[in-house]
């Protein structure tokens, strides 16, 4: 029973710390929610709209006139017009058009008279998001503007609607997007991006206030509360931090799937899950950055860098199998890559808990490092012979 | 005159012994140097790295041919031709393809129906179904584009030999396939290469962010001591804003150059990314965006109370303040807030110039807007840091102490 006791004295001790030094909940709550407003209205729109795209019309017929009226009709682009083709590369190369077309002189005329005239355009991919679409709206409205030709020349010799449609599109692609449907850019990012502020929170968060009691001193009274026992005090010190982190994961779930309605197609019960055990393993390797690097000045600096590192490693935007060999094994060394596996297993192919047990295992293993510096950091406790500064 | 010139004199010895007293302090501070010359030097060469591949070729793909007739076939064989995708897998039914893709050992599933041969024989329009895997949007990215080529190669085949039934000559049928023909350009990152689109972004914001922590872990570690930012000369009492301010960014300004040259030129160079700009164009960008960091750094320190603190708050920051500078979600469909919220920062225009310039080749003249507005964030935020210098000396005088908490 005196251990339960030493407990609860030692979380009352920590509850007392939070409440003095705002730097806990600011860092964990404040932190949150701002990162939750700010990519939820960043990215609300989903898709980007009014792409600006740029036409250089050097033929201002009622054909070229008619395909900037059609490309501004699109969802995706909005025309700018541009008076020569130097006018418009600038644009581009000072990054205020996506991309631009150019209607070359005589389009018209060559059209009806059958020579085939070339449509260039000229896509800017420095922009991944803006200059795929660009390019992908671009190239549907040429192919649209070649069939619309076709079909009056084919009009012209007396073929039937029907038949033309055949021979115009022969084939059709039915495209499906299978876990988001609207191809929406919000969802995609923010279902990782913030699981990826949690952990490297949780990190930070868990090394500071671990590291705090070496660098003003405090560990030993610590100590002294939890009776002399290391096993009670890191309880009583990690309990509050464990219940804060895991409620904070499970309303940004909420917020994710519930409020925000983000496509979800497995549990949220077991997206929950997720979240806590990512929850202990982040909490287990700030364990060990403390604990290998008793002084919190570099500890801290180490665990920002790692934190950092993790949202490249997690492989949702650039995949992890298509990076070298050597950064694959490298990148399960961070707890977010194991939780985005699950949630890609959970929300995109509703796999359930036998589809990520192998995920749910790995983020257990991280439980293993503690133990190894769990003596290494009770003596820095004990003895306090790091240096503070 | 004479008063003129020992101000001028004065002025320079104090100056110089605040940048002394600076670099001395960062230099013995290992944290700091770990910031500033670990994550500041190995940051670019791990994310070159990282990023390495630059695309996802032949990423694995099922193929359910419910026709299995030779026109399906071909279908199928074009798109294992193609750089983005691999036929991995032939399966039986859509439930297998499916399993596979659960399994996640292919990225996407191709399925071709039974009537596709009899459609297309029948001059009706046949259906290819495809499913993307949208865990990531190179997979979704790869499988569009793929399938996309061998869907309009296959169609012009296919227009070509109905004309030729229809009894059309050579010229006709080429004009009919394509009465307008396109070319397309894709002149700075021809291929979609994701180091190039990526690395042109963060390598200038690794110069801000690192900047910035580096500099309030001193501000912290100054406050924990007891010590105030306001490192003024005592003979100056109270005066001499100008000279502290100058003197503590010059350290940084100074060490800093070194850093942006390594970080801006080097590293494009090491791995192989596009350098379509002279170097002395961009040492000017270097010259603004530096100093520009500098002084916002020295405004935006002071908030730190303690040395470890400036991590624990400010990190997420980094992810932020990349996705503000609109190299990803275009800048143009930014809520109005964010967008002016993202002028705060130095990267969102320092970022934009270097991506213009260095990969798009536009020259500097073409990066005036953007100097433009680096040169008014370094005025103000100069203003802005001079004015909490001169309160903190004021503080300081009127209740020693409390500040310093």
């Amino acid at each position: 029973m005196g251990r339960l006791k030493d407990i609860k004295a030692v979380i009352r001790r920590e509850l007392r710390l939070m409440r003095q030094r705002p730097v806990y909940l600011l860092a964990s709550v404040g932190v949150m929610t701002f990162c939750c407003i700010f990519f939820l209205t960043l990215l609300r729109d989903g898709f980007p709209k009014d792409l600006p795209t740029g036409v250089v019309d050097l033929d201002n017929s009622s054909l070229s006139r008619n395909f900037i009226r059609q490309t501004d009709a699109t969802e995706l682009g909005k025309t700018i017009g541009f008076a020569s083709y130097t006018e418009a590369r600038e644009a581009m190369q000072t990054g205020k058009i996506d991309a631009f077309i150019v209607i070359p002189e005589g389009f018209y005329d060559d059209v009806l008279s059958g020579r085939q005239p070339v449509l260039a355009f000229y896509v800017n991919s420095l922009y991944f998001v803006g200059g795929a679409l660009s390019y992908k709206n671009l190239l549907s409205m040429v192919n649209l503007t070649s069939g619309a030709v076709q079909r009056e020349l084919l009009r012209a010799k007396g073929l039937s609607e029907e038949e033309i449609t055949g021979l115009i599109q022969p084939i059709a692609i039915d495209a499906h997007q299978i876990g988001n449907v609207t191809t929406d850019y919000g969802v995609y990012l923010t279902n990782v991006l913030i699981p990826g502020i949690l952990e490297a929170i949780i990190i930070l968060v868990t090394v500071y206030a671990l590291g705090s009691e070496l660098k003003y001193g405090t560990s030993r009274h610590l100590l002294e509360k939890a009776g002399g026992s290391m096993s009670v005090a890191m309880a009583g010190k990690l309990i509050p931090y464990t219940i804060l982190f895991t409620v904070i994961g499970v309303i940004c779930n909420l917020v994710l799937y519930g409020w925000a309605g983000f496509p979800m197609a497995g549990s949220v019960w077991n997206m929950m899950l997720g979240t806590l055990l990512l929850v202990l393993a982040s909490e287990s390797v700030a364990f060990f950055i403390i604990g290998t690097l008793p002084v919190l000045r570099l500890a801290i600096s180490i665990s920002a860098l790692y934190s950092v590192l993790g949202f490249s490693l997690a492989g949702f935007t650039f995949p992890v199998e298509a990076m070298p060999a050597a950064i694959q094994g490298f990148a399960s060394l961070f707890p977010l890559r194991h939780y985005y596996q699950m949630f890609v297993q959970e929300a995109i192919f509703a796999s359930g808990f036998s589809g990520w047990y192998m995920q749910a295992v790995y983020l257990l293993l991280f439980m293993f490092l503690p133990p190894l510096v769990y003596r290494r950091l009770q003596k820095a406790y004990i003895f306090q012979n790091y240096p503070r500064k | 005159m004479k008063r003129t010139i020992s101000y001028i004199k004065q002025w320079c010895r104090d100056w110089y012994s605040v940048f002394g007293q600076e670099m001395k302090q960062i230099f013995s501070d290992s944290g700091v140097l770990v910031i500033f010359f670990l994550a500041g030097l190995a940051y670019p060469v791990l994310y070159g790295f990282i990023y390495g591949n630059s695309s996802v070729d032949d990423m694995p793909v099922a193929i359910v041919d419910h026709c299995g007739s030779p026109g399906s076939r071909e279908f199928t064989r074009k798109l294992d031709a193609t750089r983005e995708l691999h036929i991995a897998c032939t399966c039986a039914d859509m439930g297998e393809a499916e399993r596979l893709m659960q399994q996640r050992k292919v990225k996407g599933i191709v399925m071709i129906p039974a009537d596709f041969e009899e459609k297309i024989a029948s001059a009706e329009q046949a259906t290819v179904s495809t499913y993307a895997d949208m865990s990531s949007f190179l997979y979704y990215k790869n499988l569009t584009m793929g399938v996309n080529m061998v869907m309009l190669d296959t169609m012009h085949s296919i227009q070509a030999s109905r004309f030729y039934a229809a009894g059309y000559g050579k010229e006709d049928v080429s004009r009919l396939v394509q009465p307008v023909r396109y070319e397309e350009n894709l002149p700075y990152n021809r291929n979609f290469a994701y180091n190039i689109f990526f690395l042109s972004a963060v390598l200038l914001l690794v110069i801000q962010q690192t900047m910035f922590y580096g500099m309030s872990m001193l501000t912290g570690t100054m406050r924990e001591e007891k010590r105030s930012i306001s490192v003024l000369p005592v003979s100056l009492k109270g005066r001499g804003l100008s000279r502290t301010v100058a003197g503590r960014g010059a350290a940084y300004w100074l060490i800093y150059m070194g850093i942006g040259v390594y970080v801006a030129v080097l590293t494009p160079w090491m791995f192989g990314m596009p350098r379509n700009c002279s170097f002395r164009e961009i040492l000017v960008l270097l010259l603004f965006y530096v100093s520009a960091c500098v002084v916002f750094s020295l405004t935006f320190s002071s908030l730190v109370r303690r040395r470890e603190t400036v991590f624990v708050l400010f990190l997420f920051m980094s992810p932020v303040c990349l996705f503000l500078t609109g190299f990803s979600w275009p800048e143009s469909s930014f809520p109005g807030f964010w967008k002016a919220f993202s002028y705060l920062f130095p990267s969102t225009f320092a970022v934009k110039a270097f991506i213009n310039m260095n990969t798009a080749g536009a020259g500097l003249s073409m990066a005036a807007p953007q100097l433009a507005a680096l040169t008014v964030q370094i005025i103000v935020y100069y203003i802005l840091s001079c004015m909490i210098v001169f309160t903190e000396n004021r503080l300081k005088s009127r209740h020693p102490g409390r500040l310093l908490r």
